[in-house]
């Protein structure tokens, strides 16, 4: 156990130099600041803002999260207000009754009153009439989600692995992993299950999370109109973030993902681009080719022998499924280690030679015995054969 | 042989049947576990204090999530309140001693070696690491081939066993023991919380003793009852797990309810507000926590029906509780308030179970439930549930009954002190945990990248956790302190309402020296004044020579019992070796159950 150093002086006035931060805040600042010498990520420290993060669920972009953010909407003008019918009186009866311990003896008991039947019918009524303005709104929003996908709408699958997330688009004949990418302002059906323990599938500014369970006949869906461009002319698409939010096991905090949305014509492009073979311009590219042989096992990219082997094993009986997620996008991702890194040089590499230093317990094979020139060039050919333009 | 065991000394307490010494055992013990759950949830509040920490491994962390909800829920609140069941309840019913007295040491026994058992985990380095509902199929076999689940099967079956043993032994002493003149609408407050608890206990546990049974079978034997690769289904536990883990929860409040209706009455010197209706609410409570168990379970895909229908009736217990608020409120109203450091702990009860209340409402609306389910949202509810009501009001018991049990009063000086750390503390740690779930932190993760947004909640939360510890620090001192040079109590040290004041601090081991009867609900009350409030001469029990009354025998073989179903229940964790073990412990229990049914009770 490394320990905390929860006092760092130098780097405590150094901040408040730096971000003239009130005196009162900069101890909270510097715990925080501490972090970074021991980051998992490059994730730039920044002041956070205190609201309006990217998994906040307040912000609702779809119709779906706004529903939901009505019902809560409501609930807690509710409770608010009852909150402050008890705590009113309460207040104002401790005020009001209070009596010094030795003026006590002097004092006769008050009234012994045991009870008042009007009363007990009044806050009995009332709340039921309270919980009805919850109800009814609360009933109307259960009932909107569908069974069945409807018309028109983009069927993807996801499914949860330890630790990573699997999207299939059926229609498209796409598989890819970890970045789900959606079209603004369209429908999207999504059938949610798992391929080993209970995971939950979450998106908070899309609205509320549904659990992903491992067996037959127990997918679970989910359906929302994705949101539009919050900026029209976005090149990229625009990035949302999403997280497991079951306990699965013992990296389950690391187990994150980003939806991506994106214009129509350029999901299109994406979509249609996706499947394409990698193109291997340089000669670490190709030495990272042959080398990725020895990947797969249990990875994918379309295009390549490693796609003739995924179907030789489904073929198989029983079939069999690759164990790691379909890396035929690599290129182009933003993160790695199911958005735990950002996809760099350093930290692929790192990744490769040592998956459970990034994410404890991660199946994925350590290839601590590769040289740093194998180790470079497949890094090579995964994050730019693999990207392709579109 | 029992009639020559000592009743003084390390012996006696090791074989004795007095309902009194066990409350004070069942008090100790889980108080020591609140030091493992305590310790584990500052440890845990360390690692989130910064984003990105490493100061605990992520497998640590997730048994440290696991442990401290265990332990906090089945080796402090419920064996605490236990302690007032055992405690109390007799003395309040004007009875000798409960209706099977071995029966309760044996209770004891078990709760002991079981809770020992789960933190026997600590030892072996094998931390239960599938969070406290141990959730299938992640708990089975193929995801956690390790013992360390075992350690939370095996240790939670043990000790739900003795809260079997003890509900079966409360519900008969209750309805079976009550004093002449007792009736049922009679009878304190406290003691009803107490018998609707009870009935809880012997409806619930039940199912989770399957369910334990279940999982254990597929751990150990193979069989399928929750593994989907063998045709089994993960949902089912979930099912089986919150019958009972709802329920549960009304176990956990509902004698912290009853100990809050008993202390605000003294300290405002007026009866409880509407005690007929805070009875039935009660009862209620306990009906329709049977009915609610699957909004839990919103996020799993129930379908609309069972949904609308699960957060209907989870909307309708607001009811009942919101009645119990308000008459609370009530009986304070027009007293005469004493802010006793037990009075300020059930005082803040009120508000603090409150807001658990009102967030728990905001949980009953599946569609909140979608956005707040498993995040920090939840973890701030039922804190507020459990600690800011029922482990506020287990404190404010402790205050005020502690003079009664020790013959001492704790300093009331540590006492404020420790409730402002605790008030102040308690909101530090859990208000800000509403915004972090409002900012989508979910449960139950190691660590958090630098950029969510959570950072500062983090630091104000852990903050937050120290000033509780240093509460709960001072608390420790005041006990030591308190019983060496305390203030000494009498009798009826608060002016108490009920029959536990008409006796000596500490009472004697026979209880009363002659039976009471009683007329009325509150009757000490009324034989100290009269209808004008005119003080009156009322006489406490006198105390007699003990050899003039009869008490039951100690005895040994509740503890060799009980070490028998340890032994037993350790045989799994050696797989095929296991089983001479397994038949060692059944011997010492068909053994103990012999000598144990020809002792002379």
């Amino acid at each position: 156990m490394k320990s905390l150093q929860l006092f760092r002086i130098a780097e405590l006035s150094q901040l408040l130099k730096n971000k003239s931060l009130p005196l009162s805040w900069g101890l909270l600042f510097a715990l925080q600041a501490s972090a970074q010498e021991k980051a998992f990520d490059e994730a730039e420290y920044r002041l956070s803002p205190l609201f309006g993060g990217p998994m906040n669920t307040i912000a609702g972009m779809t119709e779906w999260a706004r529903d939901i953010n009505h019902v809560y909407g409501v609930t807690t003008i509710v409770a608010v207000l009852v909150f402050l019918a008890v705590s009113i009186p309460l207040i104002i009866t401790l005020y009001k009754f209070r009596v010094k311990e030795e003026d006590l003896t002097n004092l006769r008991p008050p009234k012994q009153i045991h009870g008042n039947a009007l009363l007990e019918i009044t806050w009995t009524i009332i709340p039921f009439i309270l919980l009805l303005f919850i109800a009814v709104p609360t009933w109307q929003v259960i009932f909107k989600q569908p069974d069945e996908p409807p018309p028109g709408a983009m069927v993807v699958k996801v499914i949860g692995h330890q630790w990573w997330w699997e999207f299939q688009y059926p229609e498209l004949g796409i598989t890819t992993a970890n970045e789900l990418h959606l079209p603004a302002e369209t429908p999207v059906f999504f059938v949610i299950s798992s391929a080993d323990v209970i995971h939950s599938f979450w998106i908070p500014q899309f609205g509320g999370k549904v659990d992903a369970l491992p067996g037959t006949n127990v997918d679970n869906h989910l359906y929302y109109v994705t949101p539009a461009l919050r900026n029209s002319d976005a090149v990229g698409g625009e990035v949302y973030q999403g997280q497991c939010v079951e306990l699965c096991g013992l990296s389950h905090a690391l187990m994150r993902f980003e939806a991506i949305v994106h214009k129509q014509d350029e999901f299109d492009r994406w979509a249609k681009t996706f499947n394409t073979a990698p193109v291997v311009a340089s000669e670490p590219e190709k030495r990272g080719e042959m080398l990725f042989a020895q990947c797969q096992v249990c990875h994918t990219i379309s295009g390549t022998a490693s796609e003739d082997l995924e179907k030789q094993m489904l073929s198989m009986s029983p079939p069999v499924a690759k164990q790691g997620p379909n890396l035929t996008d690599f290129g182009n991702r933003r993160t790695l280690g199911a958005g735990t890194r950002k996809n760099t040089e350093e930290n692929f590499i790192r990744w490769v030679k040592d998956p459970q230093s990034i994410k404890p317990g991660a199946t994925m094979t350590p290839f601590d015995t590769l040289s740093d020139d194998e180790l470079r060039s497949i890094a090579a050919y995964l994050r730019f054969s693999t990207a392709k333009k579109f | 042989m029992a009639k020559n065991l000592p009743r003084t000394g390390i012996i006696s307490w090791l074989t004795t049947v007095d309902h009194k010494r066990i409350g004070i055992m069942y008090a100790v013990t889980a108080l020591i576990f609140l030091l493992f759950g305590g310790t584990e949830a500052m440890l845990m509040r360390t690692q989130l204090i910064i984003p990105n920490n490493n100061f605990l491994s992520a497998g640590t962390f997730n048994g440290l999530v696991t442990l401290h909800g265990t332990t906090m829920i089945f080796l402090f609140v419920m064996p605490l309140s236990a302690a007032f069941f055992n405690y109390l309840t007799p003395l309040m019913i004007g009875a000798a001693d409960v209706a099977f007295p071995r029966l309760n040491a044996l209770s004891y026994w078990i709760f002991l070696f079981g809770g020992l058992l789960l933190n026997f985990s600590f030892v072996t380095g094998l931390l239960p690491d599938g969070g406290w509902f141990n959730y299938a199929n992640l708990t089975g076999k193929q995801y956690s081939p390790s013992h360390a689940i075992d350690f939370w099967l095996l240790g939670v079956q043990v000790v739900g066993l003795a809260s079997l043993i003890a509900a079966v032994n409360f519900f008969v002493t209750i309805l079976n023991m009550r004093c002449k003149g007792m009736t049922l609408l009679k009878m304190p407050i406290f003691v009803w919380t107490t018998l609707v608890t009870q009935v809880l206990l012997i409806l619930s546990l039940p199912v989770i003793t399957v369910a334990l049974f279940m999982m254990t079978f597929d751990r150990t034997f193979g069989t399928g009852f929750f593994d989907p690769g063998a045709g089994g289904q993960v949902i089912m536990w979930q099912h089986l797990f919150w019958i009972f883990g709802h329920p549960e929860v009304y176990i956990l409040i509902l004698p912290a309810m009853g100990m809050v209706s008993e202390i605000l009455p003294t300290f405002s010197r007026k009866p409880l507000f509407g005690y007929s209706v805070m009875v039935y609410s009660s009862c209620a409570i306990g009906f329709l926590g049977f009915a609610v168990w699957a909004h839990h379970m919103f996020t799993t895909g129930l379908g609309p029906w069972a949904q609308a229908l699960f957060s209907a009736a989870t909307m309708l217990i607001a009811v009942p509780t919101g009645v119990k608020i308000f008459n609370w409120i009530s009986t304070l109203w027009g007293g005469q308030l004493r802010f006793t450091t037990a009075m300020l702990f059930a005082v803040s009860f009120i508000a603090m179970f409150t807001m658990g209340g009102l967030s728990g409402i905001m949980h009953s609306s599946p569609p909140i439930d979608y956005q707040h389910q498993d995040s920090y949202f939840v973890v701030a509810h039922f804190h507020y549930v459990l600690y800011g009501g029922a482990v506020m009001a287990l404190f404010g018991g402790i205050f005020y009954w502690f003079p009664k049990v020790t013959g001492y009063y704790l300093s009331e000086t540590l006492g404020k002190i420790q409730f402002w750390l605790y008030m102040f503390g308690f909101n530090m740690t859990f208000f800000p945990m509403h915004f972090m779930g409002l900012e989508g932190m979910p449960r139950r993760i190691f660590t958090y990248a630098s950029d969510q947004g959570w950072n500062f909640w983090n630091v104000l939360s852990s903050l937050g956790a120290y000033t509780t510890a240093i509460g709960g620090i001072v608390f420790f001192v005041n006990i030591f302190w308190s019983l060496k040079s305390g203030k000494k109590a009498s009798h009826d040290c608060w002016d108490g309402r009920t029959l536990e004041w008409t006796l000596s601090s500490p009472p004697p081991e026979y209880n009363f020296a002659i039976d009471p009867e009683v007329r009325s609900l509150d009757d000490w009350w009324h034989q100290k004044y009269d209808g004008e409030g005119n003080k009156r001469t009322a006489r406490v029990q006198p105390d007699v020579d003990p050899s003039t009354k009869h008490v039951p025998n100690p005895s040994f073989w509740p503890m060799v019992l009980a070490f028998g179903i340890l032994v037993l229940a350790s045989a799994p964790f050696f797989d095929a070796q296991g089983i001479p073990l397994a038949l060692a412990g059944v011997v010492i229990m068909l053994v103990a159950t012999y000598g144990w049914s020809f002792e002379e009770a």
